[in-house]
């Protein structure tokens, strides 16, 4: 047995945190990818049968490619937990959309590790300064977040990683501004706004897209907005899936970009799930043609990789051909680090542009939504 | 190279033919690599005049006796079934790009489709649905008291969802027994039969062609859309939860709206089926109606419930169904599947196989180049399947048990097949009918219903017929 799970967290934590940012040489995430496969082959009695079935076993793996995937789903039918499972420190739950469909759950073996990967992330990303704001080593941004205080939300991973920011990278300035019950504290968040506009501030303000839509909304009843203070920045995520507002992205960002009196520049899609320990940001550090909306594209921090699979024979596809997301995400070493999403996207040259959830033109059949289906039936 | 299939047909009457001076502006939509499809724009104008001309055919149709519609669109029948006719080879090559079937499988669903618009069916149908047939032409005096008349309305528009080829004609099939004339618009993937059922009846029985026009646009986008519920005596829908509301919402509640939402099917299988003599017999049968459109039907099974305690245990009888599948997938293989269809297949099966990976009783049986799947089971549930073949099997301790788990699913639930359940069968159709049940029947017959089924629990005419009694009066 190589490594035990503290020791493994341990060493990936450091590497991560002492990565600048750039992608790692592939030898160096070769060599990771394969040390976290091994050890989740040996304590992942579950994920070892699965890949097992496959024919692959750790001492024949090529390359970190040939790592069996789990589907994104697979969250939800069984704990995926690579070590102790008596020592888990916290179960994330993905966000349903009626409630009434089972939800993915994370178990996470070690918050510290997701710590170590979302805050170099995070920093490099929003808190690094940007072409419109302060000079030097960037702002010390009080966050706002449109998302309910880890406290009242235990189990959303994104109310953990944006407690954990306000915390280490916001110097402990900011505040949460939606209830447990999801209900936006509209006056707070104004206020809050209103004091950093005074002061001249700048801020980041960071949310679900769904909670924006609805922020944005409340605005415009009171004919409100702001102008706040450049340097501030906006980051959304989450996209809509399955809710009856839906907004286009360039429709969605100049609304934000009105209310707030912010650059398109200054707003910054995250792109996150549970399921993985490490977010992807399509902001001006992303950016290597401009900021333009059909240009963006999301850069994965160097400790994940991600592939583009046809979604018929699931091999993988050129760069430029659209396919589903795979991620292979060492941050995820307490679970299973690689996942299929059933996300579209093209792989570029340092990270992938998303295409959204895979949808079919017209429907065909009569197929329904597990959801749909199983609202008010009795589990 | 690409070819374009005209997703239009109008009746010759109508001056919106293509060539006509007043032509339409068409538009095109890639469905493949090799086919387009093309369709008109309709104008207020051009789709006001449409109309007008169609509900004049619809009160020529009238007087038309019931028997040689029958006659004549039996004639159409016979030539789609015909191996020999070029329009069946033509219906099935173009079936293939359209609707995302195998080739094996086109011809299969003609022939299953086909054979419902022969006269012997239709005559078939007529009589059930109907003590005298002849009250679709002229009063006639049946019981005490009155002589009753059975009429349709002029003009019945049909929306078609495009997921089983051929359904459509069947729809438009019995509005013209009813001496209604049809507008229909195809889904996208179901454009096909209309258009060549519409093209052989004009040259089999143009009196009924002409009141007939097929045409295909994205639906909620035309103005010829919502002139056509406001004129139509009757709207058929088929299609999901949301295109039905939108178009209930807009018929008006003088018309009659007929509406068959998406809707799914499940078997059982009991211990009187699983023995070592039937168990294989039922597989195949059920791998049949489970592959059969590519399980895009509502007659499709999504989960098969299989007893405890025959001779064939649950785990034992999936082994045989998966075989079974394997051997379809040769003879009948599967058709195109999209990236989102894939995908959850892909998430459907891996999520079982690292339930099978658990320890738990699941088993993931599976095509490794196709998509067909078989999920067997530990405890009794119910889970929809994702469509492209993929089928949960379910141990049951007892059928009766079953009753409970599709609880949720009565919304939905259509077709339910019953094996094996001897002298048990009338006490568990009456829990089926109680679980929302409208069909219950076997493997084999549950791809293709009979010409008199009562789709969705309605009446066949119910919807379409309006009844004039005509009562004794005293002179």
């Amino acid at each position: 047995m190589s490594d035990t799970f503290a020791s493994l967290a341990r060493a990936l934590g450091t590497a991560f945190y002492e990565s600048s940012g750039e992608p790692w040489p592939d030898d160096v995430f070769e060599g990771w990818a394969q040390r976290v496969f091994a050890y989740q082959f040996e304590t992942n009695p579950v994920y070892a049968a699965y890949v097992g079935k496959r024919g692959v076993t750790p001492s024949q793996l090529a390359h970190w490619s040939e790592i069996p995937w789990v589907p994104a789903s697979a969250f939800k039918a069984v704990p995926l937990v690579s070590g102790d499972s008596s020592r888990v420190q916290r179960v994330f739950r993905t966000s349903g959309t009626t409630g009434a469909g089972r939800r993915g759950e994370h178990h996470v073996l070690d918050l510290n590790l997701y710590k170590h990967s979302l805050v170099p992330n995070m920093r490099r990303h929003l808190y690094s300064g940007w072409p419109g704001g302060p000079d030097g080593e960037g702002p010390i941004l009080p966050i706002l977040a449109l998302a309910p205080a880890p406290a009242q939300a235990p189990k959303s991973s994104l109310s953990f990683m944006l407690g954990v920011a306000l915390e280490v990278l916001s110097g402990g300035e900011g505040g949460f501004f939606v209830t447990r019950d999801g209900v936006i504290d509209s006056v707070g968040l104004t206020a809050a706004l209103v004091g950093a506009t005074a002061l001249g501030t700048p801020i980041l303000l960071a949310g679900t897209a769904f909670a924006f839509v609805h922020w944005i909304e409340w605005l415009k009843e009171q004919s409100g907005g702001f102008n706040l203070p450049p340097g501030s920045l906006i980051m959304e995520t989450g996209g809509f899936k399955g809710r009856s507002r839906v907004l286009k992205r360039p429709a969605f960002y100049s609304a934000l970009s009105e209310a707030h009196s912010v650059p398109f520049e200054a707003i910054v899609n995250e792109y996150g799930m549970t399921e993985l320990l490490s977010q992807f940001y399509d902001g001006p550090v992303a950016a290597t043609s401009g900021m333009a909306l059909e240009a963006r594209r999301h850069v994965p921090p160097p400790w994940v990789r991600t592939r583009v699979l046809d979604p018929n024979t699931l091999s993988a596809l050129p760069m430029g051909e659209p396919g589903l997301l795979c991620h292979y995400d060492l941050a995820n070493a307490g679970s299973v680090m690689a996942v299929l999403t059933e996300d579209m996207g093209v792989a570029v040259d340092d990270g992938f542009r998303v295409l959204g959830r895979v949808q079919g033109a017209e429907t065909r059949g009569c197929s329904l939504a597990m959801d749909d289906l199983l609202s008010g039936v009795p589990s | 190279m690409r070819t374009t299939f005209d997703a239009c047909l109008l009746p010759p009457s109508s001056i919106e033919s293509p060539t006509a001076e007043s032509a339409l502006a068409w538009e095109t939509v890639d469905l493949s690599e090799s086919l387009a499809v093309r369709y008109p724009v309709w104008s207020g104008d051009a789709a006001e005049r449409l109309l007008k001309a169609l509900r004049e055919e619809g009160t020529r149709l009238a007087d038309v006796p019931v028997r040689d519609v029958v006659a004549g669109v039996g004639r159409v029948a016979d030539r789609f079934l015909d191996s020999s006719d070029p329009i069946r080879s033509r219906a099935i090559d173009l079936l293939v790009p359209t609707a995302g079937i195998s080739k094996e499988m086109a011809s299969e669903v003609l022939t299953g489709m086909a054979r419902d618009w022969t006269a012997e069916r239709l005559d078939e149908l007529l009589q059930r649905e109907l003590p005298d047939p002849g009250v679709l032409d002229g009063f006639s005096q049946l019981d005490e008291g009155r002589r009753v008349r059975a009429s349709g309305p002029p003009l019945t528009f049909h929306v078609g969802a495009g997921t089983v080829p051929g359904v459509s004609v069947t729809s438009m099939v019995r509005a013209l027994l009813v001496k209604s004339a049809v507008l229909f618009k195809p889904g996208l993937g179901d454009v096909v039969l209309p258009v060549l059922f519409a093209e052989t009846l004009a040259e089999e029985a143009p009196e009924l062609a002409d009141a007939m026009a097929v045409t295909y646009w994205p639906g909620g986008s035309s103005p010829l859309e919502d002139l056509a519920l406001e004129r139509a005596g009757a709207v058929v829908a088929y299609g999901g939860d949301e295109a039905i509301r939108s178009l209930r919402a807009r018929t008006p509640v003088t018309a009659r709206f007929i509406a068959y939402h998406h809707r799914l099917s499940v078997g059982l299988v009991g211990r009187g089926a699983l023995t070592a003599a039937r168990a294989s017999g039922v597989a195949r049968m059920a791998a049949r109606a489970v592959s059969m459109f590519d399980q895009r039907g509502c007659v499709s099974p999504h989960a098969i419930y299989v007893e405890e305690g025959g001779a064939v245990g649950p785990g034992e009888w999936a082994a045989l169904l998966a075989s079974a599948m394997a051997d379809l997938e040769a003879e009948l293989p599967g058709g195109y599947v999209t990236a989102s269809e894939a995908s959850a297949v892909h998430q459907a099966r891996g999520s079982a196989e690292l339930r099978e990976a658990a320890g738990s009783g699941v088993r993931v049986f599976r095509g490794e180049e196709s998509f067909w799947t078989v999920i067997l089971e530990d405890q009794l549930g119910f889970t929809p399947s994702p469509l492209n073949r993929v089928v949960s099997v379910f141990p049951a301790p007892d059928l009766c048990d079953v009753v409970g788990s599709l609880r949720g699913v009565g919304r939905y639930l259509q077709t339910v097949v019953v094996e094996g359940t001897e002298d048990r069968l009338p006490q568990l159709a009456e829990a089926l009918r109680r679980a929302g049940a409208t069909r219950i029947t076997s493997f084999e017959k549950a791809p293709w219903p009979p010409p008199w089924w009562r789709h969705d629990g309605a009446s066949v005419f119910a919807g379409l017929i309006r009844w004039i009694d005509l009562e004794e009066i005293d002179p």
